[in-house]
């Protein structure tokens, strides 16, 4: 078996303590279970191969078709491993932030085996980053990404994931920021696993005072594509948009936990997820907005909006609030059902084939997040993708 | 020569609910007619139950320039030649006019006229500034109305029927309409507008006024009967179909 200590070039004495607290610690866990709120709704009866971490990158795959119209910078991580040069990894303080301590197993399997998450900070912040995070096999891997927004500043940061090779793996992702004072952060997270691999997804960030964020997340890949996201609002008038737009098909669970938390005054978010399931595919969002007794004159609205496209998919919905505070506004929508049958009818109306008909509308249902998506050759990716899945669908029967 | 719409024993129902009870409509190429009838005569089912919605049980005939289009989906009634401007076109979140007039071309790739009638109608109807926007959504009932001509526009059908397409707007709207329905007269097309009021009549010549009362057509004649309506509302006919 791996141990902790074998894994990653950074042998700073802080990590190797935490490695080896998280190392005892994880020989008393065991596999979450569905009857715990936060794992609810997930099939958990895999290994998740904590055995068999990567100790070292696979083979990087060269660049493909959504990096191609990028802007900017290109950081790789590979089944965990940063090997882009001249990228560091988080410090011991940046790592507390960087590795959640959940008490689970995903969580301390990653304090165990993460390497380090890639520190993205200022100096890679002038232009925007993309950061490849590919898994090359079959090894379970501990990517993390940290990005720390210095005050007062601007950055762009896409994430996006995918498997270079059709195995089955494990992934326990972790993508984390800390927005300074005054300081916006554009983050886009794009999840493009194979179809065999479960990537159990954490996501933490922090935003100060007056800092601003959109957050957008596609979910496409993944026999699991799980996030499970906390929006810490610190600062006073710190605001936030968090998008989502995800598809899923054959037996994939698409799962999202987004815990929105205001901690400081005045602070906004308006978050805002849509989802598509076909075949037998599932998709869970709960989303909880929590307002603290600090949270004084915050506003906060939550909506997800699901189709559900074939008979054997299906997709739960649960909008939360827990307000603490007595000034606030605060809002929650929530639908799953199918195509709409008035949209249908016109669209055939004007001459539309049902076919063509039901492409539009999904066209247009995805359209209001995929069109906030910063970059529009990503954007433009993402729509094709979404349509791509879906023609196909058609053409097999499956909706 | 066929005339543009013959209509012929059309019943409609709705579980029990008897709609439409027999109704017979010819309206020939190049003219455009009237139907007028109280609340719930069944104008706008008619217009629906031609155009396909799955929400009645229908028989009877209706043709479109001799083909027969009762049994089509709803979309095979668009191509062979049926438009229908809705009273309240549903809204299309995300979808733009531009999309959806590329999507009519893609579904009848037998016709290659739709890129030149988007140039035209667009011109005609001052649309560049819709074009890119989404479908129906957060326009003003007046917009609705000229973004549903300009598919019109598009579509290029040999028979349009214009649902209440004067109710809800002012009177300068009144008239604005008026005026599209009046330049779409053409030796192609038959245009049938259903109308609760006679007041959009004050503003357009028709061919044709057919009184539609109890889910049949009562009575018809020329421009004439909608004045009449105009001094003695429905209450004749409608006293007289119960």
């Amino acid at each position: 078996m791996t141990t902790a200590d074998t894994i990653g070039s950074s042998d700073a004495a802080w990590m190797a303590e935490r490695r080896s607290a998280a190392s005892t610690a994880l020989a008393t866990l065991s596999m979450p279970s569905p009857r715990e709120e936060i794992w609810r709704y997930l099939d958990l009866d895999f290994d998740p191969g904590l055995a068999a971490a990567a100790t070292e990158p696979g083979d990087t795959a060269p660049p493909d078709a959504v990096m191609s119209g990028w802007e900017g910078s290109f950081i790789s991580v590979v089944d965990g491993f940063v090997v882009s040069e001249g990228v560091g990894t988080a410090s011991a303080s940046e790592s507390e932030v960087a590795l959640p301590d959940d008490g689970d197993l995903f969580s301390t399997a990653s304090r165990a085996f993460a390497p380090g998450a890639a520190l993205i900070g200022k100096g890679l912040l002038d232009t925007p980053v993309f950061v490849d995070v590919q898994s090359t096999g079959t090894a379970t891997s501990f990517p993390g990404v940290h990005v720390d927004v210095p005050a007062g500043s601007d950055a762009t940061v896409l994430v996006r994931y995918r498997s270079t090779t059709g195995e089955p793996a494990t992934v326990v992702p972790t993508v984390t920021a800390t927005v300074g004072d005054n300081a916006r952060l554009t983050l886009t997270v794009i999840q493009d696993w194979n179809y065999r691999t479960r990537a159990m997804g954490r996501g933490v960030v922090s935003l100060g005072r007056d800092a601003g964020l959109t957050l957008t997340e596609v979910g496409l890949g993944g026999l699991v594509g799980r996030l499970h996201l906390d929006v810490d609002f610190v600062g006073r008038g710190s605001h936030a948009k968090v998008y989502g737009a995800y598809f899923g098909e054959e037996d994939q669970t698409l799962d999202y936990r987004y815990f929105m938390n205001h901690i400081g005054t005045d602070t906004r978010c308006d978050m805002f997820l849509k989802g598509a399931v076909e075949d037998d595919a599932l998709s869970v969002f709960t989303g909880l907005i929590r307002i603290e007794e600090s949270g004084q004159k915050t506003e906060s609205f939550q909506t997800n909006r699901n189709l559900i496209l074939s008979p054997g998919a299906s997709a739960q919905s649960v909008p939360n609030l827990e307000i603490l505070a007595n000034d606030v506004k605060c809002g929650h929508g929530s639908s799953v059902g199918p195509l709409d049958e008035d949209q249908r009818y016109y669209l055939m109306s004007r001459g539309l084939t049902p076919e063509r008909a039901d492409r539009l509308q999904v066209h247009g249902f995805f359209e209001e997040v995929i069109d906030v998506i910063p970059d529009d050759s990503v954007a433009d990716w993402v729509r094709t993708r979404i349509n791509d899945k879906y023609v196909t669908a058609q053409q097999e029967g499956r909706v | 020569m066929n005339p543009a719409l013959e209509v012929t024993g059309l019943t409609a129902s709705i579980g029990d609910l008897e709609i439409l009870r027999g109704v017979d409509l010819a309206v020939p190429f190049g003219e455009v007619h009237a139907i007028m009838g109280p609340n719930g005569s069944g104008k706008s089912t008619l217009s629906h139950v031609l155009m396909g919605k799955s929400d009645y049980e229908a028989s009877g005939s209706a043709k479109i320039d001799g083909v027969e289009i009762m049994g089509l989906p709803v979309d095979e009634r668009a191509r062979a030649g049926l438009f229908e401007a809705f009273q309240y076109p549903t809204e299309i979140p995300g979808v733009s006019l531009d999309e959806l007039t590329s999507e009519m071309a893609l579904s009848n790739p037998d016709d290659d006229g739709y890129a030149a009638r988007v140039d035209a109608a667009s011109d005609r109807l001052s649309m560049d500034r819709f074009r890119g926007r989404a479908v129906n959504v957060g326009l003003s009932g007046g917009e609705k109305k000229r973004s549903e001509m300009y598919l019109l526009g598009v579509a290029n059908p040999k028979v349009a029927i214009l649902d209440e397409i004067d109710s809800g707007l002012d009177i300068d709207a009144v008239r604005e309409v008026a005026a599209m329905v009046e330049s779409l007269r053409s030796p192609g097309l038959g245009v049938v507008i259903i109308t609760h009021y006679s007041r959009i009549l004050r503003y357009l010549d028709v061919d044709r006024v057919h009184v539609m009362v109890g889910g049949r057509i009562v009575k018809s004649g020329g421009p004439e009967v909608a004045e009449e309506l105009e001094g003695a509302g429905y209450t004749e006919y409608v006293v007289r179909s119960t």
